[in-house]
């Protein structure tokens, strides 16, 4: 056996069974006693006498023993085991601070490892696949979407072992038993799961060859949830028939639970369909965008190496289509981890601000601790010196007093993890206000683990560390005295330290949670731009080929009925409603505006409307004229556009009849605007004043299967839903209709901000009363431990307004610079916060600052107050003999 | 008599292996036999013996078990371990190093 396998297997034995090896050592040592008395008997000495001098030639046994024992170089460990044996007792003999402790760190600890994990979940795992380290993200300078010949030249080049496309499509209608409910898919090439490697609880993904977009493949795997809450888990699921769109398609395959999509965020698509002419009609042109893009790298090929391999390729490729931007790969990036996406940043930002914010909730718990702890090291001034007395060191009684709080440390981060886990259990149940399905678990991986024993030893040194170091000061005799240092008046203590600290953590916690809950209610009330209460919103979903050509007309006649509702006022069709998840396209595109030379690049909102759309929705309507019946296919193009757009693209001029010719479809005549209507908001609350084109659905070809009906009404939106979707569905039984009012179809608007509030509102509030509560405790025990001295001062005459005044003046200082720490750096974070929040909203509002400092005032003087009063209260003689 | 101290620790644990390579042995008996080998210049107190004995067990070069003397006691008795012996050849290489570059300096004085 090598030899430090055997020095480990006699550390092991020494460190379990010392007592053991103990009472060997002892047996061995009196053998040798025995042994010189037989020879000092053998020497012809009487028994008695040998014993004496065998014993005493021996020497000093307990010391030897200890010696011995020592070679063992265990002793440290069984200090430690000690230590905690020790400190249990003593904490299970103060329930109280043990509860009040453990709860307190839990609740910073939990709040700590819940934001993680969901930021871990959401941001850093990978999406479910196999060596998911082998695949990236790929974007080209088209955007996030490339086209289908795109997609196609890049994945058979074979730059990488395999690229797949992917689309997080609009919905497509599922027609189960009796309703056709509207899904949402994720659209994707034949060769996706080839590529990716998704595991599969019944049957299997879909291959490149049966699913080959020519072949109008009919197959299509189904998302767990789906597969449970839509066909009741059904264990025969491979191989049934299921009708999406209005086409039969055959499940192959069920994705095992828990999948992580690709496109993150938690969403999880409900179905996984094979792209084809069918889903996508204009499929094959190299113009329009069709899939994000996925790639597999060889084995053995590095980042570096399959970025410059799909670069060449995207230049020939682009040097053979014309297409410029798809000359080059703007994002190649692993999946996992922190992205090099954009959008991930965002959201990226918004976590770490709200784990800065967690932190500092957890740095309070502690502080309340520490402020604990330190009261009790007060108390427990005797017990300490006594065991100095007896020769314990003060590291050894340092060591005791961090074990101490290293086991309610460990008692709060269980409490902690317990209350993660609890959030892990409700979290799936939670129905946000969406329309997409998502499926966020909390996993409970080696980062979360490695996170919570952190976070177990930094709450160990914030809670313990000073109190400790302070308990242990060596003063041995006024200790054991259990005098106090009554009349030094220290200008520097640790309990001042500990107060300004408080009070500058709680400061800059309370101006970022004001923050966020003005940003709440100031969300609420930003005025969008139209109508939110009388209007009703109906989103239909066609099926493509069902009761004859799906056009205007078709369309129209609906409109025509809804118009006849009781209590409809106004009715009108529109593509996109904004504000809500499909609120229409927004564009980035070359346009010659009005004959000239050049053509410039526009960005705008782009939406196609019908008849009295700006009526219904409440828009104003500026200059020029409505939508007219004449505006149909055929007749010439016109356009509407809104007041950002007219002063960015013809400033000082009159945009009526001007015209507008698109350089993409520099075929077609261009189109001339007729009118000017007033700005709204088109995709956030938040945004600025965004440009935005009205062109009339009449004058396009085909229709979008997934369009919306808009019914201004004169009752509450509510009571005419049932109506509104019944006389829907009876010119088309088909199509799958949602019909809700406008204020619920724009729950999804106010997610970002409401989620934001909330999460900030609630560790805002949970490091506020924590810290309210530990400020009180720590200022009034401060000001207790005083009642000696305020008792003398009151027996040589002070005024009790002299004391109270005194007392006030002391917390004042400390409270002041906390406040001014704490106040400074919330208006350093000002800025940082400005991305979170309506525009209309500046952080750094003195407002905000004045509020927060009154209410921390307010608090310390109350938490100073009463114990004053009450010191004032004692007879001098009584407040002598307290401590 | 020579104090434990003025024994260098080294010296010792090298006595104590080159006994045991003689044959197991236990604490009483080490001691013994280092007297005599020493011609008596040598005596290793209990408060020295006992505690090398023991480090060089948690090092792994000694092995102990409990026996039965002849004259019917029970002892602790040490023997040495095959990465004992291997220890036991260094320090005696390290051990005659160091007496000799000792005595060529003293000579040389």
């Amino acid at each position: 056996m090598p030899r430090w396998i055997d020095v480990l297997r006699r550390r092991v034995i020494a460190l379990v069974r010392g007592r053991d090896l103990d009472r060997d050592l002892d047996r061995e040592l009196r053998s040798h006693i025995n042994q010189q008395i037989d020879e000092g008997m053998a020497a012809g000495l009487a028994p008695d006498e040998a014993r004496l001098a065998a014993v005493r030639a021996f020497g000093p046994v307990s010391a030897i023993e200890e010696a011995c024992r020592d070679t063992r170089r265990v002793t440290p460990v069984h200090n430690v085991i000690r230590d905690v044996r020790y400190a249990g007792r003593t904490l299970l003999r103060h329930p109280v601070l043990l509860i009040m402790a453990a709860s307190s760190i839990g609740l910073g600890v939990g709040a700590n490892l819940t934001i993680f994990s969901l930021a871990n979940e959401l941001l850093l795992s990978p999406p479910t696949a196999v060596e998911a380290e082998r695949l990236v993200y790929i974007r080209t300078g088209n955007g996030s979407h490339v086209s289908y010949p795109g997609w196609r030249g890049l994945d058979e080049s074979r730059a990488l072992a395999g690229i797949a496309g992917y689309s997080v499509e609009e919905g497509v209608n599922w027609r189960g038993t009796d309703v056709s409910v509207t899904i949402m898919p994720l659209v994707v090439t034949a060769n996706f799961f080839d590529v990716v490697g998704v595991p599969m609880a019944l049957g299997r993904g879909f291959t490149a060859q049966e699913a080959a977009a020519g072949r109008d493949p009919r197959l299509v795997v189904l998302s767990d949830r789906f597969w449970r809450q839509q066909l009741g888990g059904d264990p025969g699921a491979v191989g049934r028939p299921l009708v999406f769109n209005g086409d039969g398609y055959t499940v192959i395959g069920v994705l095992a639970a828990g999948v992580r999509s690709l496109p993150g965020y938690g969403l999880a698509p409900d179905v996984y369909l094979p792209i084809s002419r069918r889903l996508a009609p204009k499929l094959d042109d190299a113009r329009t965008p069709a899939v994000q893009l996925i790639g597999r790298l060889h084995d053995g090929q590095g980042m570096d190496a399959g970025r410059a391999a799909l670069s060449t390729v995207v230049q020939r490729i682009a040097d053979g289509s014309g297409d410029q931007e798809f000359r080059t790969i703007t994002v190649f990036a692993p999946v996992g981890g922190i992205s090099q996406v954009k959008e991930f940043q965002a959201v990226g930002a918004f976590f770490l601000v709200l784990l800065v914010v967690t932190g500092l909730v957890l740095a309070i718990a502690c502080a309340n601790v520490a402020g604990l702890l330190l009261a009790r090291g007060t108390t427990r001034r005797r017990e300490l010196a006594l065991r100095v007395a007896l020769g314990a060191s003060r590291s050894r009684l340092v060591q005791q007093l961090l074990t101490e709080g290293f086991v309610l440390a460990l008692a709060g981060t269980l409490a902690g993890l317990a209350v993660t886990a609890a959030v892990a259990l409700v979290l799936p149940r939670v129905s946000l206000p969406l329309p997409i399905p998502l499926d966020v678990r909390l996993a409970f991986d080696h980062r979360l683990v490695g996170l919570a024993f952190g976070l177990v030893l930094l709450s160990t040194m914030l809670c313990s560390l000073m109190p400790a170091l302070n308990a242990t000061r060596p003063a041995v005799v006024s200790a054991l005295k259990q005098e106090e240092p009554r009349y030094v008046h220290r200008r520097l203590t640790l309990r001042g330290l500990l107060v300004t600290g408080q009070v500058a953590v709680t400061a800059l916690l309370l101006v970022v949670t004001v923050v966020f809950l003005r940003n709440l209610t100031m969300t609420r009330s930003l005025d969008p731009g139209f109508d939110t209460e009388q209007i009703v919103v109906a989103q239909l979903t066609f099926v493509e080929g069902r009761q004859g050509p799906l056009d205007a007309p078709t369309v129209e006649r609906i409109v025509e009925r809804v118009r006849a509702v009781p209590g409809v006022m106004s009715a009108a069709f529109a593509e996109g409603v904004p504000l809500t998840l499909f609120s229409g396209a927004r564009v980035g595109t070359a346009v010659r505006l009005d004959g000239a030379e050049a053509p410039v690049r526009a960005e705008y909102h782009a939406n196609r409307v019908g008849l009295g759309y700006f009526a219904a929705m409440g828009i104003p309507r500026l200059r020029g004229r409505d939508f007219q019946a004449s505006d149909r296919a055929g007749a010439p193009l016109v356009a509407i556009v809104n007041q950002a757009f007219a002063e960015r693209y013809f400033p000082g001029r009159d945009p009526l009849g001007l015209r507008l010719q698109w350089e993409e479809r520099a075929a077609s005549p261009s189109a001339e605007i007729v009118g000017v209507v007033a700005d709204s908001k088109y995709r956030t609350l938040g945004e600025g004043r965004e440009a935005a084109i009205y062109t009339p659905y009449l004058q396009q070809r085909d229709v979008e299967r997934m369009v919306h009906v808009l019914a201004g009404t004169a009752v509450p939106p509510g009571a005419l839903a049932a109506g509104i979707r019944d006389v829907i569905l009876q010119t088309d039984d088909s199509v799958a209709v949602t019909v809700q009012p406008m204020s619920s179809a724009l729950a999804f608007a106010f997610l970002p901000s409401r989620i934001g509030a909330v999460l900030f509102g609630i560790m805002g509030l949970l490091g506020t009363l924590l810290a309210m509560v530990g400020l009180y405790g720590v200022m009034s025990f401060g000001v207790a431990r005083r009642t000696t001295e305020i008792g003398i001062r009151m027996a040589l005459g002070a005024s009790s307004r002299a004391v109270l005044a005194m007392v006030l003046k002391e917390t004042a200082v400390l409270v002041g610079v906390g406040l001014a720490m704490g106040l400074g750096l919330a208006a350093l974070l000002a800025q940082p916060l400005a991305a979170f929040v309506v525009a209309d909203l500046s952080p750094g509002d003195p407002l905000h600052f004045a509020g927060t400092a009154l209410l921390i005032v307010l608090v310390s003087l109350a938490a100073s107050w009463s114990p004053a009063r009450r010191a004032i209260r004692i007879e001098p003689a009584a407040a002598l003999r307290s401590d | 008599m020579s104090k434990p101290a003025d024994l260098i620790q080294g010296t010792l644990d090298l006595l104590i292996l080159k006994t045991l390579a003689l044959g197991p042995n236990h604490g009483w008996a080490i001691g013994k036999r280092i007297q005599q080998m020493s011609g008596e210049v040598l005596q290793v107190t209990q408060g020295s013996l006992y505690p090398a004995l023991h480090r060089l067990e948690q090092q792994g070069w000694v092995a102990s078990e409990w026996s039965t003397t002849e004259a019917g006691r029970e002892v602790k008795s040490y023997a040495l371990t095959r990465a004992g012996k291997k220890q036991l050849a260094r320090e005696l290489e390290s051990w005659e190093r160091l007496s000799a570059a000792i005595g060529l300096i003293v000579r040389e004085a």
